[in-house]
């Protein structure tokens, strides 16, 4: 553990330093005050005590005169009554001071737990904010599901950490320190016997608290273990009942069951032994008390009072005595948390810049090749699309069309040759300018869980001055049209308000392609790329799509990514890919007379829509 | 606008069903004996640790306020005493306790799984696998807290509290009536704030469970985001959400921290008339110092264990909710199956009679397919996609069962089979191959029987695959058959999982064979070898083949042509070609390429 445990926190607490101040004091107040309680109880005991004895001493209670009684009786009566009366205003003050406590306690717990809450925000934010600007590349290497905890799991243990460890560190600390010293005052030689045990306390709840996470990670692995094993049960439960192996499948899920109970069993000897063992070691700090402190009770040099009060400190020392080593447990966890979290937002963010420069679109590759990994994706590839032409690429799965097309908005950048946009090498082109030019429309049609409309107009964004303007036709209805998303729209509950996605309306495949195509044409871009991105709308709507966008895109760049030639027809040049090569390049009648891959390719496409309407 | 609740939150509000209680229990009920006994292990270690303040009452009265030296000995020697006792019941007492929690839950696992395994096929086309390992995980995690710590806690927390009470009683009744005032006041005080604070509690998860969605949204769509500029935007939204989840928080906050310190105000009270009134009884002589003394280290003591059973009643609230869906997978109803036994062999033979087939309602996927395989013959079934050719396969290994009409295979009807000797019996090669985490050795082993020793297995299993060609790429792997195939096996090319998946299936010896051919093109040289296997596994047994290669349909003894859920035509090829019907068509338009290959 490092001198100042909460150093890798400061810079996230600095903002907050009020909010500390004040639970700090608010701490050191409440704890003064639960420091102070048992004194006053044993004032009050003492007291009465003094009152007993003093007329004990007067007429020990079993010589009671009967002559004198009356006269006794109300001295005792006048003593007691007077002990009475001062037990009770201590024992009101112990009320009142309860009671401020409780109001302390909850200012104090509150400061600590908005001050935690505030800073697991902060974190989240800085989060979102650098996660949005790296580069897409970095999201490639990565899995979503480990962002995400990251972004969850990881703050809530760093948000843990500060609201209740923080606080048990604080609370422990000064109960420890408070009660020692008080102890010290009554009886130091007590305090210190009595306090024999604590430090072996400290010791086995550190060593235990790491046996215990190194068993929870052992338990955890084997539960991923038996998780993976009905995932894959459940995924291939086709073959299982193909090959009858259902009784086998069984076994096997028995065996790793009960591995499972068995490490567990390993874990519960642990827990099961510290409990007790922490709740044996404060009994004997109690044990002593009975003992060297009856004795010295007995021979009159500590009072009942303060052996009340040993006890009382006692039994509030051992709670933040094993709460030490779950803290320190806590501690560790919380660091490794944040140094995930900071690992991500030490990550060089991508520059985003834009000019007010106007895009011809002019594309042209030169000798471009990717590669990922080993792999090569696509392969010296050369090509010149003039401005306001149609180009189509087409070829099996896995050839490069797509790759192609990430090129162009810079998602994917070029091993080895040079693109160039209206001339200029895109690496000098503002990124975010570029891309505002671009309408790209991806595969999978991805939408928000937001409305269609603002699904559509995505780049509408008042903070980056590409707001449309407030005129004569909304431009999300003209996109919608050219999308033909538009016949869709009365049949939804709320028309383009209609929330999509996972909390909202699911819409089909073909109706979120379109909705990714009406979000690029909104954008009037100089560049439009279809990445495959009609495959799920039919042959019909597809025709009527073209026909639209060839108004709308008649002086802009537009590439055609796709898998049913139908589409790419028209193209004024189409490119055929495979292997991450150009094999044949050409328009569409050229193509079908060289007889190769293409032509092959057509041939079979008839085919299969002849079938279909058969 | 509705607020859209995620199921599970949703149903926590459940109150305690008795019903499902006594289910719940149920699962104790073979570890009943060490139930009983560690409740008498709680009940004496629960003493035993209770009577260390009145041991302490002792003391005071008999040795200190007196001032008599000898006998204290004695009573330091009980109080070790009791520490020992606790010490060892404490330990036990956690061990079985958590030992039968983790008995409960192995069982309760294991019966789902059995269970799942007993459902029809359709059950999991309704149910996506996301939603069963929902239950699989975080509903059986539910329980787990139930059956480990829930009920004994709850009862144990009791036990303290009673004892306590007892000992108090016992010492002096008027203190212990003073206590008993103070019980259901700071009782209900503290389950009202509990329930507060845990109503709060969900609202905020359900807030975060939003924020969540939002930024698992943006990560997905994180091209999007960034092809369009939307950075700012998405960075609003989930801030927005983020806020939102702070604020419940922050207000949940408030619960919790009036919640918290309820304890020590009522450990603090409850010591202010204690002290005061047992001050008065002491001076009046009608109480002893030590119970005085006692029940300071009493009252510390006894509000945790209430705090702690309004706590446990939100495990037992949350296990009912998780319980309910886990015993819905629990009833529903197991596959049929019939219970005719093939004798050690099948002949093969297949008729379809008049065959009715529909996934849902009226929608016919097949109408009144007849047809006959005779034992040892192939068939060939030829269609468009969407014709019903992988329904006749579902029918014929009884994963669904017909509306109208029959499945024989041997003459029997399927449902009077036992499904499980059926399927043993047929070989089923489907089009995407699923492999199992493990070797590829062990695979191919997925139909052999359990049992033969290593030696016979082995030789087995590479006779699979020698027959099925598989071996011709198997050899050249690095670790040959005990090379490892990731989940979905994908370290393997598509033609190789089909070898694999032949392999796999000749390893059982089935009498009847299907295959449903894979439509993804391979290297030549593996479709070489998969056109040999296939060729060799038709000739030895009955087999049905959804055909996709020119050379397989060729080769079968007929060929059925099925269109939109009906037998169009069947017979050989060269029949069917002079008939110039559907099939001359197909033929004519897919394979012409392909016969002018090979």
């Amino acid at each position: 553990m490092a001198l100042n445990p909460f150093a890798p926190f400061s810079s996230y607490l600095r903002p907050y330093r009020l909010r500390i101040i004040t639970g700090l004091s608010l701490l050191l107040v409440a704890q003064a005050i639960t420091t102070i309680l048992p004194l006053l109880l044993k004032d009050a005991i003492d007291t009465a005590q003094q009152a007993i004895q003093g007329s004990s001493l007067v007429k020990p209670l079993e010589q009671v005169e009967p002559t004198s009684e009356a006269a006794v009786e109300s001295g005792i009566e006048s003593g007691n009554e007077r002990a009475l009366r001062q037990v009770a205003i201590l024992a009101g003050a112990i009320g009142v001071l309860s009671i401020l406590q409780y109001f302390l306690n909850f200012g104090m717990r509150w400061s600590f737990t908005s001050l935690s809450r505030f800073v697991e925000r902060d974190l989240r934010e800085r989060f979102i904010h650098r996660l949005l600007l790296l580069p897409l590349s970095y999201f490639g290497g990565q899995r979503v599901g480990d962002l995400m905890t990251r972004a969850t799991s990881d703050v809530e243990m760093v948000q843990r950490f500060l609201h209740h460890g923080f606080r048990m560190t604080l609370f422990g600390i000064l109960t420890f320190v408070l009660s020692l010293v008080v102890m010290c005052v009554l009886d130091w030689h007590l305090a210190l016997i009595s306090l024999a045990p604590m430090p072996l306390l400290i010791m086995t709840t550190n060593r235990v608290h790491g046996a215990f996470h190194a068993g929870y990670r052992s338990i955890q692995e084997q539960f991923a273990t038996l998780s993976a094993r009905i995932q894959e049960n459940l995924a291939g439960i086709r073959v299982v009942k193909a090959f009858a192996r259902e009784t086998l499948e069984i076994d096997e899920f028995r065996r790793e069951n009960d591995e499972y109970v068995q490490r567990s069993k390993r874990m519960v000897v642990v827990r099961s032994l510290f409990y007790p063992f922490t709740g044996i070691l404060n009994g004997v700090s109690l044990a002593v008390v009975l003992w060297l402190g009856g004795l010295r009770v007995i021979d009159g040099s500590l009072s009942l009072g303060a052996f009340v009060a040993f006890n009382t400190y006692l039994i509030r020392m051992s709670r933040p005595m094993y709460m030490l080593g779950r803290m320190v447990d806590e501690f560790q966890r919380a660091a490794a948390s944040l140094a995930r979290i900071e690992r991500i937002l030490q990550e060089p963010e991508e520059i985003r810049e834009r000019d007010d420069r106007e895009f011809r679109g002019e594309i042209e590759f030169c000798n471009v090749s990717v590669s990922f990994g080993d792999s090569k994706a696509l392969e010296d590839v050369s090509f010149r699309v003039e401005a306001g032409k149609t180009v189509a690429v087409v070829g099996r799965v896995g050839s490069g069309k797509s790759t192609l097309a990430k090129l162009i908005p810079r998602l994917v950048v070029p091993s080895s040759g040079e693109i160039l946009i209206d001339g200029s090498p895109i690496e000098s082109l503002p990124l975010a300018g570029l891309r505002d030019a671009i309408g790209f429309v991806p595969q999978d049609g991805f939408l928000f869980s937001e409305s269609l409309r603002s699904n559509i107009d995505l780049g509408a964004d008042p903070s980056n001055g590409r707001a449309a303007p407030a005129a004569q036709s909304d431009p999300v209805d003209l996109a919608s049209e050219v999308a033909q998303l538009s016949a869709d729209l009365p049949d939804l509950p709320e028309g383009l308000e209609t929330i999509v996605g996972e909390r909202g309306v699911t819409l089909s495949g073909g109706q979120r392609q379109r909705t990714a195509l009406a979000r690029a044409v909104v954008r009037q871009p100089s560049i439009l790329i279809l990445d495959d991105s009609l495959a799920s709308v039919d042959t019909h709507t597809e025709d009527a799509i073209l026909q639209g966008l060839r108004e709308v895109m008649a002086t802009r760049t537009t590439i055609i990514i796709a898998h049913r030639l139908s589409s790419v027809r028209d193209a004024d040049h189409i490119l055929v890919l495979d292997d991450g090569r150009i094999a044949e390049q050409g328009t569409h009648q050229q193509l079908l007379d060289l007889a190769g891959i293409y032509a092959d390719m057509h041939r079979r496409q008839s085919m299969v829509q002849e079938l279909t309407e058969l | 606008m509705a607020t859209p609740v995620p199921p599970d939150e949703a149903t926590a509000t459940g109150r305690i069903d008795l019903g499902l209680l006594r289910r719940l229990l149920s699962y104790l009920m073979p570890y009943a004996g060490w139930f009983a006994l560690t409740l008498v292990f709680i009940l004496i270690s629960s003493l035993a640790r209770e009577a260390g303040p009145y041991l302490t009452k002792i003391a005071v009265d008999d040795h200190m306020v007196p001032g008599r030296a000898e006998g204290l000995g004695w009573i330091l020697a009980a109080f070790i005493g009791l520490l020992v006792v606790q010490f060892v019941l404490g330990y036990v007492q956690g061990w079985t306790t958590n030992m039968i929690g983790q008995w409960a839950m192995r069982d309760v696992r294991l019966q789902i799984f059995q269970h799942l395994q007993r459902l029809p096929l359709n059950y999991f086309d309704r149910t996506p696998v996301g939603r069963l390992m929902a239950r699989n995980i975080s509903d059986v995690d539910a329980l787990n807290e139930l059956y480990t710590d829930g009920i004994v806690s709850l009862f144990s927390e009791s036990v303290t509290v009673l004892s306590i009470l007892g000992f108090i009683f016992y010492m002096d009744v008027h203190l212990g009536l003073l206590t008993c005032i103070c019980l259901p006041i700071s009782f209900a005080t503290t389950s009202w704030l509990q329930r507060r604070t845990y109503q709060a509690y969900r609202e905020a998860r359900t807030l975060f469970a939003r924020f969540a969605a939002s930024l698992q949204e943006s990560i997905s769509g994180i091209d999007v985001v960034q092809l369009y500029g939307c950075e700012a935007r998405r960075a609003d939204a989930m801030n927005d959400s983020s806020d939102r989840y702070l604020n419940a928080r922050l207000r949940s906050s408030i619960y919790h921290c009036a919640y918290f310190p309820m304890m020590e105000l009522s450990g603090g009270l409850l010591l202010a008339l204690v002290l005061w009134s047992g001050t008065g009884r002491v001076l009046e002589q009608q109480m002893e110092w030590g119970v005085l003394v006692a029940m300071m280290q009493y009252v510390p003591r006894f509000f945790m264990p209430m705090r702690n059973i309004a706590e446990r009643f939100n495990t037992l609230q949350i296990a009912m909710a998780s319980s309910e869906r886990i015993f819905e997978i629990l009833d529903s109803e197991p596959e049929p199956t019939g219970h005719e036994a093939p004798e050690t062999q099948l002949q093969g033979s297949i008729e379809f009679r008049d065959v009715w087939f529909a996934y849902e309602d009226d929608e016919w996927v097949l109408r009144d397919v007849s047809f006959r395989v005779e034992p040892g013959q192939s068939l060939a079934l030829v269609g468009a996609t969407g014709a019903g050719k992988s329904t006749v396969i579902g029918l014929l290994c009884r994963f669904y069962d017909a509306q109208q009409g029959a499945v024989l295979v041997d003459g029997v009807d399927v449902r009077e089979w036992d499904v499980r000797d059926l399927r043993r019996r047929i070989g089923l090669v489907q089009q995407d191959v699923f492999l199992f985490a493990g070797s590829i050795g062990s695979n191919i082993a997925l139909g052999l029987e359990d049992g033969p020793d290593p030696e016979t297995r082995a030789a087995a299993i590479k006779d699979a695959a020698q027959h099925a060609n598989a071996d011709r790429f198997i050899d050249r792997l690095p670790r040959g058959y005990d090379e490892p195939v990731g989940e979905r096996g994908a370290s393997l090319s598509t033609g190789q999982r089909q070898l694999l998946s032949f392999a796999r299936v000749l390893a059982a010896q089935p009498e009847i064979l299907i295959l449903d051919e894979a439509t993804a093109s391979v290297d030549t040289e593996t479709e070489t070898w998969i056109q040999e296997a296939v060729a060799r596994l038709m000739k030895e047994r009955t087999s049905v083949v959804i055909a996709h290669r020119l050379s397989t349909i060729r080769s079968a003894d007929k060929i059925l042509v099925l269109h939109r859920g009906q037998v169009r035509e069947q017979g050989k090829h060269e029949q069917l070609l002079a008939e110039k019907g559907i099939y001359a068509r197909l033929h004519g338009l897919q394979y012409a390429s392909t016969e002018a290959e090979t």
